[in-house]
C-alpha cells in the first residue's frame, strides 16, 4: 500500500501528545494517520492508492486540516499535496538522507507562523488610465496630416502606456516600503510579489513569531486607514507552506 | 461589513488553501502522484512543478 505523506514534524519529547492527536485526527477520505519516525523527526502519513490521490476539493481542505491541527502543537515543515512512497522502509530511508536539511529548515521555522497579505487597488481607478490612453490614441485621427498621426499617435499610445505602467509600478514600491516600515518591529521575513493581477498589486508573505498576531493586525489597521484608496486582506495565521520551498531526494 | 465582502474574503481563503497544498511546501523528490476530479491519473515527473489545477487540466487537454 503507497503511503501520502502530510508533512514532516519535530517531534522531541512530545510522542504521547502526537499518538494522542493522530488518533482523533483522519487523513484524506477517513483514513488512519501514522507517524514514521527517524531519530527526531517524523513523516505524518496514511494509507492510500495512488489512484485515490485526487485533487479535489474535499481532499485537499482534508490535508489542509491535518496539517493545520498538527501545526498548533508542533513545528513542521508542510508537503506538497501528492507526495506518495511506496513503503515506510522508504520514508525511513528519505527522512535519514536528509536529515540534515530537515532540522536546518525545521529550526528556520520553529515557533513561526505564517501570514499573507493582500493588497488591492479599486478597478475603476485603472480604468481611468485605460480611458486616458483610449483618449490619446484616438486623438488627431481626424487630422489633416493622418498619415503622420497613425504612427504619432501609437507611438504616443505606448509611450503614455509605459509612464502609467512606471508610475503605477513606482506607488507600488512606496506600498512595499511602506509595509516594510510598518511590520519592522515584528521582525518578519518578506516575501513581495508584484501585480499578480490588476486588481492585486501586492502579495506579501510573512514568516513572523506566534506571539505577534495581534501587533500584526494593529499594523494592518493602521495601514489600513493611510491607504484609504486600497483594500488590504490578511490572512493566516498559516503553517510555513511559503517557507520551507525546497527539494529533498 | 457587507455579506458579499464576507462572502468574497471566504472565498479567497479556500483559494488561499488551494495554492499552498497545492502549490508551496516541502518537495518530496520521487513520484508526485494526482489525478483532477474525473480526469485520468496524471504522474508528473520529479522535475515537475504542480502549478495549479488548471494547469493539469491544460496539460491534460493538450493546449
Amino acid at each position: 500500500m503507497d503511503q501520502i505523506i502530510y508533512s514532516i514534524v519535530s517531534v522531541k519529547k512530545q510522542h504521547r501528545e502526537l499518538n494522542a492527536l493522530l488518533v482523533e485526527l483522519k487523513g484524506i477520505s477517513g483514513a488512519d494517520l501514522y507517524d514514521v519516525f527517524f531519530d527526531d523527526i517524523t513523516a505524518i502519513v496514511s494509507n492510500i492508492h495512488r489512484n485515490n490521490v485526487v485533487a479535489s476539493r474535499p481532499n485537499i481542505i482534508e490535508y489542509a486540516e491535518v496539517i493545520e491541527t498538527l501545526s498548533q502543537q508542533f513545528t513542521l515543515l508542510p508537503v506538497r499535496f501528492g507526495s506518495v512512497m511506496e513503503s515506510t522502509d522508504v520514508i525511513i530511508k528519505m527522512l535519514g538522507r536528509n536529515y540534515a536539511e530537515i532540522q536546518s529548515n525545521l529550526r528556520k521555522v520553529e515557533n513561526k507562523v505564517e501570514f499573507g497579505l493582500k493588497v488591492f487597488c479599486d478597478p475603476q481607478n485603472a480604468g481611468a488610465d485605460t480611458a486616458t490612453i483610449a483618449l490619446l490614441s484616438s486623438s488627431g485621427e481626424n487630422s489633416p496630416d493622418s498619415r503622420h498621426s497613425v504612427y504619432r499617435n501609437y507611438l504616443d499610445k505606448k509611450l503614455q502606456e509605459h509612464r502609467i505602467k512606471e508610475r503605477h509600478l513606482a506607488q507600488i514600491d512606496l506600498v512595499i516600503r511602506d509595509i516594510t516600515d510598518a511590520f519592522a518591529h515584528l521582525n518578519p521575513l518578506h516575501k513581495f510579489q508584484k501585480m499578480i493581477t490588476a486588481a492585486n498589486i501586492i502579495n506579501d508573505l510573512l514568516l513572523l513569531g506566534k506571539d505577534k498576531k495581534r501587533e500584526l493586525v494593529l499594523a494592518v489597521e493602521e495601514l489600513q486607514k493611510k491607504y484609504k484608496d486600497l483594500q488590504l486582506l490578511l490572512t493566516g495565521p498559516w503553517p510555513p507552506y511559503n517557507f520551507v520551498d525546497f527539494k529533498i531526494i | 461589513m457587507h455579506d458579499n465582502v464576507i462572502d468574497r474574503s471566504k472565498e479567497i481563503t479556500i483559494l488561499e488553501v488551494l495554492d499552498r497544498v497545492l502549490n508551496k511546501g516541502v518537495i518530496i523528490t520521487g513520484d508526485i502522484v494526482i489525478s483532477v476530479a474525473d480526469i485520468d491519473l496524471v504522474y508528473l515527473g520529479i522535475k515537475l512543478m504542480l502549478s495549479s489545477v488548471e494547469t493539469m487540466e491544460q496539460v491534460k487537454s493538450g493546449k
